[in-house]
């Protein structure tokens, strides 16, 4: 049961505080060709041809395939109740991809514009891929990256137009093997970014896109590779929202990323699906020496998230730093967290992660520091604190610490409590109503993440927040 | 006294069970439940390498086969004479105790490959009633007073093999009870011995049972050794202490056997409303030691203290999994598990903080620190925390890292050897947890016994 | 310098194919390909678990992790795919009269 709001109805629930909801709502989209609900090789082969993919590619999907058929769930974790033969794994809205905002088909403009992305484009920043049902449809890069040699381009076309380049990192962080959910994401993904920066290019501005699932049953299985080359720059920004459905639906994306020598990633996303979806994920970065690799993950929506981002560091010097906040309501469990593999010699890594459970919803972090044999001289610092605000809702912490090494510094620090009451009323006593107070509070707890993000998305991040919290008390 | 015991183990086949339930003077409720759970234990598969608390935990290596229920145990001596048990005078074939050296004790018992080996209670606490000594002996004598206690089964025969088989064939057991009010200023102590074997190996079956009554208090120091450096072994035993209302209770658990016994324990602590119980536990020995220790703070304003201390070598690996249940509000649990790590040994430990929705106002602490003395060894720290009620502090820390070269260095500009300085600084990292360890004997026996593992690094 | 250690018999492995042994307490994945008799500690350096049962690639020479798929070289032991980074031991091995040694590779 889709939910068709107007724009009146839109605007009415606006005006009476419910602005989340403005996200909620479908638009009836014709789509072009939409393969049988379904999961099989002959699925996977027509998905290969109607993106015209060489054979390479075909191999790989079908392999994946066999090796998804084999592994078993996990069996940790939140539930997973999906069955994976009720799914639609593709679906091609339009002929081709749009070079500028006029070629885009006028329902697809008015789900864009309902997402603000006219306005982002007037903003200074640099190329928008959005996507739609799986394929890119409206992009435009600028001509000043282009010209420095930055490829930002969908998934698709790169494995057509860079295949080479591609081919050469494609599924090498995270092999199909790697787990049931890159096992599938690597026999039906759809969509997603590639970028590769040319040595010394450092890009000012952060790249963004957008993803949207639609249609009922709808899966999501971007792919997303993005190569840092040495001493190269690059700030990624992913963004997202669902509408509300009743239906399961599946949003499992794969990225990888490589940052090479002396270069610099941050890969930053803000996740609102809504609570129909299982989000379920896995991102893998690989950094050399002295390069620095940066995720920002924050887990505001969906039912049930599963996602671990993952620094590995594979030469001296390297570095990786994750802040992870979850956010979890009635009827929510994230399962979230961050994984740092020490590899070389003189390697730093930081995790600091945020959880707030409220209303019955459930936050896990999970999460695990490793440092290799030979890895001397490496560091690092774990640290989860959480929130949990009433007696119905749960937090829980699962960090696994495993060394190898002697010369090593490593610590980890997690608690859990609930708002402090003395700082409460010193800020009710300050006139401040309970709600208001707890707000300011929790706001204060994710600064440290919020902080770090694009303004834009930090303006969100706080309405959301507050709007959250506003449901929580009284 | 006996020459050493020829070794009559006879493998784990339902002759060698029947036999064994045969050979015992107990009552008959006691015979159901063993052979209740003898059968689960043959019905129970060996653990997975698949399943979380095995992960890290590789049994394959164990063979049941090598090993077997002792035949036949030997009666306990009647009479007992006041210092037969000192130190192995007496009984030559049993090893040295580390921490009943220089104390003043209430009562000692000892066990030698599963059989009692006597015991002796001081008659001012006999005449208060408390009860000390060998469970199999006692059990015989005090069956309808123990047995709500068996039957409350603290630890859960069903939890694996090993749970299993502890419960169907625990022997030379050590039961300590303290009947109400009562308070014991003076520790007992339970010494287990293992024997070296041609061909099998010895078998250790203890099992303690430690209930203490409203009010009362007592400290009960347990310690394990083998009678050389080479045999092989296998201990696979059950533990469980109840702590009445506004009981207090210390234990200290130190495991010593050499570095070739299989070590397979389930040990389970209930503590009551107002009861504080002080668990120590030393873990020193055995070839591989996989130890489930669980609390539970089931009424208001209970509170446990857990003390670790760990030191492997060789090629040891200790696996530790420690959990802290909060079932009840205002409660207060505090677990410091500290290891030194040297040559190509491992250690794991994986600790959980669990509190129920009804376990307000809960304090529940949780660290691990690790040394790593050579850089060949590992160590796995998983701290958890599961907590489902909101007006809670909980928190948890680990760390893990190498012995600070700049003490070494400065230690030895002061006229020490690498090995003192290395020393030194080990003791010094395990201060911390021997200061929350209140029995002086105890802390100068692990101190005493740690220094003397630390090599040259 | 340790001894070798008699093993398995060449009979017992079929080509391509693996097997569990204990070699001087250690367990060991005796490995037949393309000709050829390895030893590997039956350790996967990614998540510690088991390698035997993995299956055996006698073109490219390795051992995957029957998990996660991890690849390791069958002559030295090297992680050659995600998600292991860390080689896993190899031991030497010998053929004679048809019965295969292992000599352990102190770790």
């Amino acid at each position: 049961m889709a939910t068709d709001l107007t724009t009146d109805t839109a605007d009415a629930m606006l005006a009476g505080g419910h602005e989340i909801n403005k996200y909620n709502f479908v638009t009836k989209t014709k789509g072009v060709f939409r393969a049988r609900k379904g999961l099989d090789a002959d699925i996977v082969a027509q998905i290969s041809e109607m993106k015209d993919e060489p054979g390479w590619m075909r191999d790989f999907r079908l392999d994946a395939l066999k090796i998804f058929e084999s592994k078993p769930m996990p069996n940790w974790g939140g539930r997973i109740g999906i069955d994976f033969q009720d799914i639609y794994y593709y679906l091609k809205p339009t002929e081709g991809q749009g070079r500028t905002w006029e070629d885009v088909p006028d329902e697809i403009k008015e789900t864009f514009d309902k997402l603000g992305i006219p306005e982002a484009e007037r903003k200074y920043l640099a190329g928008v891929k959005a996507q739609f049902e799986s394929e890119v449809v409206y992009g435009s890069l600028e001509e000043d990256l282009a010209k420095q040699g930055v490829i930002f381009t969908d998934t698709d076309t790169a494995v057509r137009e860079h295949s080479d380049l591609l081919r050469e990192y494609f599924g090498q962080i995270i092999p199909a093997t790697d787990n049931k959910f890159a096992a599938l994401n690597s026999a039906v993904w759809s969509g997603g970014s590639f970028i590769y920066v040319p040595p010394g290019v450092k890009i000012e501005f952060p790249l963004q896109a957008y993803f949207r699932i639609n249609a009922e049953q709808m899966g999501q299985f971007e792919r997303t590779l993005i190569i840092v080359d040495e001493g190269a720059e690059v700030h990624y920004v992913e963004g997202c929202t669902a509408p509300m459905y009743s239906s399961e639906s599946l949003h499992s994306a794969v990225v990888e990323i490589i940052v090479k020598k002396n270069a610099r990633c941050r890969y930053s996303t803000i996740q609102n699906w809504a609570n129909n979806i299982y989000n379920l994920v896995t991102k893998r970065a690989l950094a050399y020496e002295n390069s620095l690799m940066e995720w920002i993950d924050g887990n505001l929506g969906s039912g049930l998230t599963m996602k671990y981002p993952a620094v590995y560091m594979m030469e001296p010097g390297a570095r990786g730093e994750i802040l992870s906040i979850a956010f979890s309501s009635a009827g929510q469990h994230q399962d979230a967290g961050a994984k740092v593999v020490h590899c070389a010699p003189n390697t730093k890594s930081r995790i600091i992660s945020k959880s707030i459970s409220k209303n019955g919803g459930r936050s896990s972090y999970r999460g695990l520091c490793k440092v290799e044999d030979g890895a001397v001289g490496s560091k690092s610092s774990v640290v989860c604190d959480a929130l949990i605000l009433d007696s119905k809702s749960r937090s829980d912490t699962y960090p696994y610490i495993e060394v190898e090494e002697q010369d090593v510094q490593v610590e980890h620090e997690a608690s859990v409590s609930r708002i402090g009451e003395e700082q409460l009323f010193y800020l009710m006593s300050r006139g401040l109503t309970e709600a208001e107070a707890s707000s300011m509070i929790v706001s204060g707890f994710i600064e440290p993440l919020v902080k770090e993000l694009p303004m834009e998305y930090a303006i969100e991040m706080n309405r959301l927040i507050e709007l959250q919290m506003e449901g929580s008390v009284g | 006294m006996t020459s050493t015991l020829a070794h009559t183990t006879t493998g784990f086949s339902q002759e060698a069970f029947d036999a064994f339930l045969a050979a015992r003077d107990e009552p008959a409720w006691l015979s159901d439940m063993r052979k209740s759970d003898w059968t689960r234990f043959l019905d129970l598969p060996m653990p997975s390498l698949r399943e979380e608390e095995w992960m890290r935990t590789d049994i394959r290596l164990f063979k049941f086969d090598r090993f077997g229920l002792p035949v036949a145990p030997q009666s306990v001596p009647a009479d007992i004479t006041k210092g037969a048990l000192n130190n192995g005078d007496g009984h030559t074939d049993m090893p040295r105790t580390l921490l009943a050296d220089g104390v003043n004790l209430g009562g000692r018992v000892s066990s030698l490959d599963s059989h009692p080996r006597g015991c002796e209670l001081a008659p001012k606490w006999a005449d208060q009633g408390v009860l000390f000594g060998s469970l199999d002996a006692l059990v015989a004598e005090h069956g309808q007073r123990l047995r709500p206690y068996f039957e409350q089964r603290i630890v859960d025969p069903a939890h694996d093999k090993f749970s299993a088989l502890a419960s169907a064939c625990w022997c030379g057991g050590t039961l300590l009870y303290v009947p109400k009010g009562v308070c014991v200023d003076q520790p007992f102590h339970s010494f287990s011995a293992l024997s070296a074997a041609d061909g099998g190996g010895g078998i250790d079956l203890g099992r303690t049972l430690v209930i203490l009554e409203e009010g009362a208090k007592a400290t009960l120091l347990s310690e394990t050794a083998s009678t050389c450096e080479s045999g092989t072994g296998l201990h696979c035993g059950c533990t469980e202490l109840l702590v009445g209302k506004e009981a207090r209770l210390r234990y200290v658990s130190l495991q010593n056997w050499n570095t070739k016994v299989w070590h397979f324990a389930h040990q389970r602590a209930v503590v009551g409303q107002q009861g504080k119980l002080q668990w120590t536990i030393g873990a020193l020995g055995s070839r591989l030691a996989k130890v489930n220790q669980r609390v539970a703070l089931t009424e208001q304003d209970a509170e446990a203290q857990v003390n670790g201390v760990m030191f492997t070598q060789g090629r040891q690996h200790l696996c530790y999994n420690t959990h802290q249940h909060h079932l009840a509000p205002h409660c207060h649990s505090d677990l410091l598990y500290k290891a030194a790590l040297q040559d190509h040994s491992r250690s794991v430990w994986r600790g959980m903080i669990q509190v129920d929705p009804p376990a307000q106002r809960t304090n529940a602490y949780q660290r691990n620190d690790n040394l790593m003395l050579s850089h060949t060894a590992r160590a796995d720290s998983i701290p958890g925390l599961e907590i489902e009620a909101d007006d809670v502090r909980c928190t948890h820390g680990s760390t893990s890292g190498r012995v600070d070269n700049s003490l070494i260095f400065y230690a030895m500009s002061r006229g020490y050897t690498r090995q003192e300085a290395i020393r030194m600084i080990v003791a010094g990292f395990f201060q911390q947890v021997f200061d929350r360890i209140s029995i002086e004997s105890v802390r100068d026996a692990l101190g005493t016994a740690i220094g003397q593992r630390v090599r040259e690094l | 310098m340790s001894a070798f250690i008699q093993a398995a018999q060449e009979t017992d492995i079929p080509d391509p194919g693996s097997m569990l042994v204990e070699v001087d307490e250690h367990l060991i994945v005796l490995v037949h390909a393309a000709g050829h008799f390895y030893a590997l500690d039956d350790l996967c350096t990614h998540d510690g678990g088991p390698l035997s049962d993995g299956h055996v690639d006698a073109q490219q020479a390795t051992l995957a992790c029957p998990r996660h798929g991890a690849q390791f070289d069958l002559k030295t032991g090297a992680a050659k795919t995600m998600p292991a980074t860390k080689a896993t031991t190899s031991h030497e091995v010998k053929v004679e009269n048809g019965t295969v040694f292992v000599r352990l590779n102190s770790r």
